[in-house]
């Protein structure tokens, strides 16, 4: 090697070291800026990555009839589901769309191609999930034909006073039983990830639920490297005695999408969260739900969970519920309720059961009544509203809390009541039935034609009931009496008026909410002058009276309200609240919540007066010629009134009342109500049939069943 | 002559082996389909530190004479995998010989290190007129060629840098360097465009980490990685971002990834300094060689480590692109820990003979 060699080679070892030494303390740098530094920073960002928090499923309170007969209860079903963040991001450097792959293998692993029944269920849920338009709009994009079909939705809407009013929207939804091609499911289930992406990413979205354990497992096999699908846990609500309570117990649907801001406040974080939608599964959703758990777990790069780190929060069971209903005085109620519709050809009815004395609710029967158990297996609960809405019998709707019609005679136990309290009459006081009574016209009194005729129902039957006290006005359910009581007659006697009948429907709970713990419930008003200018603009008269004292005109309640009048009268004067849920108790049956009846204060009538209307109940049912004789039970003395109610459907294209007869009369609601035992009343029993006719021959035979299965059979 | 075996060097080598072992167990062990491969690494080492031991026992002054067949055989591997090669994911880079599929340009690194060592220390003291330089240069064209129609960027700038470093090493005069920037500079729109699109987008997602998701999230989870490791890191088998997967090519491209996340930042500087030292060493020998061709065959060695480790590590730390170029002796790759200890026993051979007078 020259010299000039070995210099060179002496300066490039000095450069090549000192390279060496400044790119080892470049990364010695880099590192210590990130490992150091921002340490803190990429340890929480790591964290994110593993960490993540799960909510743990409580069960939902089981719900118990007063023997303890299981009424809801929870089925183990499981949920196979995507979680859009766990899903192949599309790596946009190839052609390849990756997520649109997996979504492809997962329908493949489900059969959704080959199985019929798979791909509508599938396209069931991302109807749910989609909703009408969006689903519509989807598969359409996917250049899919759908079918349609027609239904009547019902939109609520408000009229220009403000109120809100109920109009029928014919409207078309698709047709979900014909079974989409894997092209329209794939275009579904990725608008339906997108979708999800936008709120939370790690948010599993269902693909396919109410699938049991076996195929649950079969599939979690299947998809193991499928990235971003799980299979979950997801019980069912069941309900063993399907239709039999299907209006008490309500059903369980995934949060409303107009009312998910308001669960949002109450703690409901996962909008498809199932709650009660109806029923005492609405009223009481947050003690029925409980509280989910929480754990930490933490997840590797396919979102699966390889360990709990941490169990934040425990869930808390949700509370069982204790109902007063007897499951089996309900079938009872059902049976006999059916039966008759059937043989009326009405289109529904109501049956209810209480005890008077606490408002313990022991039945409630509203027909035609459904399966709460389609709500929870396969369709979601709207699509399942419109279809059962379809049906025009509307059996989603409760008529005895959600119905309001003139409640007829029953109503006669009201008017009774206010003329002794407000001494219009005294026990002792007769009034003869001598025939129709003419009001004389307003502008012409002296004009008899001009006059309004007014008649008892026996007159139809060329019947006179002659000079009548209280009880046997009451018992023979005299119109002609009740006429006096509520208008008086001119020259002859001051009837109640319609302030003081007003007052005293209003003592009796009409024109507020029972309170009854059920949703739904509809509000009635109580007719009087200052009602009547204002909607009418008329001024009441002596003739509105009248057809107030017999609950007819504008006088109307829900059946429910005519059960909780006739338990005031029953239990002395006091209004209760009907109450289905007595107790609610934890997991340890320990009692967490005991319901206590709140007595309202006593009506403002004498009970020795309160005793003449009991008496007039008594006389209907067991005194000589009675309106209910047959609703006699043997051993128990019954007490009741009968109601026929005539009522008017009022149709604008014949700009008449539909259903009228051929003598031009308007059909009737039959009504009974009663209580036994009269002594010591511990039922009261409430009978509606819309359309049914006669109260006598049609609701009294359906509560004479129900008190004599109670007496008899059911009470201990 | 055993006496001069660089030991220090032998065990630094034989360390970071052992790392690269158990960071692949601690890489792989979670996944089913690789639970192996730190045995299969083991192998690798065990059959590596034989072949280092075997090539320091052979005269290193042997090879001047394969130096022309190397360079031939070169060639012809190239053009053989350019006429008949395969086609794996998009680059046509591997030959068929049957039982399995090889990269000629893994031994084309050493070939070419020693046909260079060859051609400059035979032209040494010619190599400062223009024309043997041009020689060296036109004959590096052709190989690099076609590497790069291959096309295989990482390579070709491996193997430019080997290259550009033993010239630079070797001497030149400045104004040749400064004429070999202007031709380079003239050349670059040309170059530009034969960018194949890959190559054009691991730049651009360098310079802009959000054009490519996918890509972007590799370097990102790679960062985490090493920022989650901390001070003492989250311990051998315990680093979350690698076991549950979040890191991927975590036991080839990204193991740094891994050893920073497990063993935090004084472990990570502990295996930079052996890999440093191991370059340092070969250096000295460099430095001690007895004669050109043994000086330029140690130096093409430390460069091709020392070039292996700056852009791999660089990727890791994210202050140098996505490239799939292994972190030498650590990455698990059967072929690359083997050639790469060969070249160490090369290394060793030279340094056994730095002395004359053990040749009497």
């Amino acid at each position: 090697m020259n010299e000039r060699a070995a210099r060179t080679a002496t300066s490039t070892s000095i450069i090549v070291r000192l390279t060496l030494a400044a790119t080892f303390l470049v990364f010695c740098m880099r590192l210590y800026s990130l490992q150091i530094v921002s340490g803190d920073s990429y340890q929480e960002q790591a964290a994110v990555n593993r960490l993540r928090e799960i909510d743990t499923y409580a069960p939902r309170g089981v719900i118990y009839d007063r023997n303890g007969e299981i009424l809801a209860r929870n089925r183990p079903s499981f949920v196979i589901a995507v979680v859009p963040a766990d899903l192949p991001p599309d790596d946009i450097a190839t052609e390849i769309d990756e997520q649109r792959i997996a979504l492809e293998r997962l329908l493949a692993v489900l059969e959704a191609d080959s199985e019929e029944e798979m791909a509508i269920r599938i396209a069931e849920v991302m109807f749910l999930h989609l909703g009408r338009e969006d689903f519509k709009n989807t598969v359409e994009s996917a250049g899919i034909d759908l079918s349609f079909r027609q239904v009547n939705l019902e939109i609520l809407k408000q009229d220009e006073d403000g109120r809100e009013i109920l109009e029928e929207v014919p409207t078309l939804i698709p047709d979900l039983a014909i079974p989409l091609p894997v092209g329209g499911l794939l275009a579904l289930l990725e608008r339906a990830v997108a979708i999800g992406t936008q709120g939370s990413s790690y948010r599993p979205i269902s693909v396919l639920d109410l699938v049991d354990r076996e195929q649950a497992f079969q599939v979690a096999e299947e998809t193991y490297q499928l990235r971003g699908v799980h299979v979950l846990q997801q019980p069912v609500r069941e309900y063993p005695y399907r239709d039999l309570a299907g209006h008490v117990l309500g059903f369980l649907g995934p949060i409303p999408k107009l009312a998910a801001d308001k669960y949002k406040n109450r703690g409901y974080e996962d909008p498809n969260e199932p709650v009660g939608l109806n029923g005492l599964e609405y009223t009481y959703q947050d003690s029925l739900r409980g509280l989910p758990g929480k754990r930490l777990v933490e997840v590797d790069i396919l979102g699966r969970e390889s360990r709990t780190v941490n169990v934040v929060r425990e869930p808390g069971p949700g509370l069982n519920l204790n109902l007063s209903l007897d499951i089996r005085l309900q079938q009872v109620m059902q049976d006999a309720l059916a039966r008759q519709l059937e043989e009326t050809g009405a289109p529904h009815g109501v049956a209810l059961a209480m005890d008077p004395r606490s408002g313990a609710m022991l039945g409630m029967v509203s027909l035609p009544s459904y399966d709460n158990n389609i709500f929870s297996e396969g369709l979601g609960e709207e699509y399942k509203a419109l279809e059962v809405e379809d049906d025009t019998q509307r059996p989603l709707y409760n008529y005895a809390i959600g119905g309001l019609y003139p409640p007829g005679s029953t109503f006669k136990m009201v008017s009774a009541t206010a003329a002794l309290a407000e001494h219009v009459i005294t026990p002792a006081t007769t009034l003869v039935d001598r025939g129709p009574i003419y009001l004389p016209n307003f502008f012409f009194p002296d004009d008899p034609e001009q006059s309004q005729e007014f008649v008892s129902w026996n007159h139809k039957l060329n019947i006179l009931h002659g000079p009548m006290t209280i009880i046997e006005g009451i018992g023979l359910s005299n119109d002609i009496f009740f006429y006096y009581l509520g208008g008086g007659f001119p020259n002859f006697m001051d009837g109640l008026g319609s302030e003081r009948m007003a007052k005293w429907m209003r003592l009796y709970g009409y024109g507020e909410l029972t309170g009854v713990d059920l949703p739904g419930e509809v509000l009635a008003f109580v007719p009087d002058e200052q009602w009547k200018r204002l909607t009418k603009a008329e001024s009441w008269t002596t003739g509105d009276s009248y057809n107030m004292a017999i609950g007819q005109g504008d006088v109307l309640g829900t059946p429910m309200q005519v059960m909780v009048s006739t338990a005031a009268v029953a239990n002395g004067g006091y209004v209760v609240k009907p109450q289905f849920v007595q107790q609610m108790v934890d997991t340890q049956d320990h009692v967490q919540w005991q319901y206590e009846p709140e007595l309202q204060e006593r009506m403002p009538v004498d009970p020795g007066l309160l005793a003449y209307v009991q008496r007039g109940m008594w006389y209907a049912v067991n005194g000589h010629a009675g309106t209910a004789y047959y609703s006699r039970v043997e051993g128990v003395t019954v007490a009741g009134k009968t109601g026929t109610a005539e009522f008017c459907a009022y149709d604008p294209e014949i700009q008449d009342c539909t259903d009228r007869d051929h003598e031009g009369n308007l059909p009737f609601h039959a009504w009974y109500t009663a209580y036994a035992p009269y002594e010591d009343p511990e039922i009261v029993v409430t009978v509606f049939v819309y359309s049914g006719g006669e109260g006598s021959a049609v609701a009294l035979p359906v509560a004479q069943e129900i008190l004599h299965a109670w007496f008899h059979e059911l009470r201990q | 002559m055993i006496r001069h075996f660089d030991k220090p060097l032998f065990f630094a080598v034989l360390l970071l082996c052992g790392i690269g072992i158990a960071m692949t167990y601690s890489a792989t062990i979670t996944t089913i389909d690789l639970a192996d491969y730190w045995q299969r690494q083991l192998l690798f080492t065990i059959l590596g530190a034989i072949a280092l031991v075997t090539a320091a026992l052979f005269d290193y002054r042997h090879l001047e004479l394969l130096a022309q067949p190397s360079y031939v055989f070169l060639l012809a591997s190239l053009v053989a995998v350019y006429l008949v090669g395969e086609v794996k994911s998009g680059a046509q880079r591997w030959l068929s010989l049957g039982i399995t599929d090889v990269q000629p340009t893994e031994a084309g690194k050493f070939l070419l290190i020693v046909f260079l060592a060859w051609y400059l220390s035979r032209f040494q003291d010619r190599i400062r007129r223009i024309a043997y330089l041009l020689g060296v240069v036109v004959l590096l064209l052709i190989p690099l060629g076609l590497v790069y129609i291959q096309p295989d960027l990482g390579m070709t700038v491996t193997l430019a840098f080997l290259s550009g470093t033993l010239i630079l090493i070797n001497g030149v005069r400045l104004t040749h360097v400064l004429l070999g920037v202007v031709a380079a500079g003239a050349a670059w729109p040309i170059l530009q465009g034969t960018l194949q699109d890959y190559m054009i987008e691991r730049i651009e997602i360098f310079l802009d980490p959000s054009s490519n998701a996918d890509a972007a999230f590799n370097v990102q989870q790679a960062l985490i990685s090493i920022g989650n490791g901390g001070w003492i890191g989250m311990g051998w088998g315990e680093g979350s971002q690698n076991q549950l997967h979040f890191l991927r090519v975590r036991h080839t491209d990204f193991i740094f990834s891994v050893i920073a996340e497990e063993l935090g930042f004084i472990g990570t500087v502990m295996v930079l300094l052996l890999l440093f030292f191991v370059i340092w060493r070969l250096v000295r020998i460099a430095d001690l060689a007895q004669d050109q061709f043994g000086r330029l065959i140690t130096l093409g060695v430390a460069s091709l480590i020392f070039f292996q480790t700056f852009v791999n590590v660089g990727m890791n730390l994210a202050i140098l692109p996505v490239t799939g170029m292994t972190l030498p002796f650590l990455s698990y790759g059967g072929s690359s820990l083997v050639s790469m200890m060969v070249a160490v026993g090369l290394a060793q051979s030279v340094v056994m003979r730095h002395r004359k007078m053990d040749f009497s």
